[in-house]
């Protein structure tokens, strides 16, 4: 039985995991398109480039931080939730 | 070897400046609460320096991809914040594995630029009003 209840408290500790870093996509589509649309700004007034790309460096630096979010989330689960849990079931058992 | 945009060397100093007060803080704050160890600096120096080294990997992607075509530039956006992202997994998993780095100063300073971005328009209008007020 017990072996079972840390079964669970790992799978779902690697499925959380799995499941943050789906919040990861989103950051690279963000900064992908926000590029494309300064290219095209900066190709059609040439002379903006320098706010353009100060402007698109502080957005993608927002962008990145919600899969940084994530990874750090799933990094967590993985590497300290399992023995934090366990232990918080071994002490609940006796 | 393609030389750094004034821009993104200008940025990725303002960013290092706030990292480099955060990280002062953070210092601080362990000291009185009593928890300060040597795991505590290595941590907080991995953390910081990934958080800068990021934003520089960052922005010379972005120096070079306002360089190229709309779709080929998007690409090269996508394939450097995935890279970008597994290198800074890499660092994490170092800081949260070995004992020699504490694990919460060195997920902390990841988070260091998104505070200096959030604080980057009460610089900019402070400078404004500055400039304004020294032209009348």
């Amino acid at each position: 039985m017990l072996e079972l209840a840390i079964g669970i408290i790992l799978g779902s500790c690697a499925l959380g995991a799995g499941m943050a870093m789906i919040a990861g996509i989103g950051p690279g589509i963000g900064e992908g398109n926000a590029v494309a649309k300064a290219c095209e700004a900066i190709g059609r007034q040439p002379e903006s480039k320098g706010p353009v790309t100060t402007t698109m460096l502080m957005g993608c630096a927002i962008a990145e931080t919600t899969g940084l979010y994530a990874l750090v989330i799933a990094i967590l689960l993985i590497f300290l939730a399992p023995n934090l849990l366990v232990n918080i079931l071994l002490n609940a058992i006796g | 070897m393609r030389k750094t945009d004034a821009t993104v060397r200008r940025e990725t100093g303002y960013i290092a400046l706030c990292v480099l007060v955060g990280s002062v803080l953070l210092q601080a704050v362990f000291c009185l609460l009593g928890r300060w160890h040597y795991s505590v600096l290595l941590g907080n120096l991995l953390g910081g320096t990934a958080a800068v080294g990021n934003f520089l990997l960052m922005g010379l992607t972005v120096q070079k991809a306002v360089s190229q075509e709309e779709k080929q530039a998007a690409q090269t956006m996508r394939l450097s914040q995935s890279l970008r992202t597994l290198g800074l997994g890499l660092i994490l998993i170092l800081g949260v594995t070995l004992p020699f780095f504490s694990t919460w100063t060195t997920v902390i300073p990841l988070f260091f630029p998104r505070i200096a971005v959030m604080l980057r328009p009460k610089f900019d209008k402070k400078t404004t009003t500055e400039q304004s007020g020294g032209d009348t």
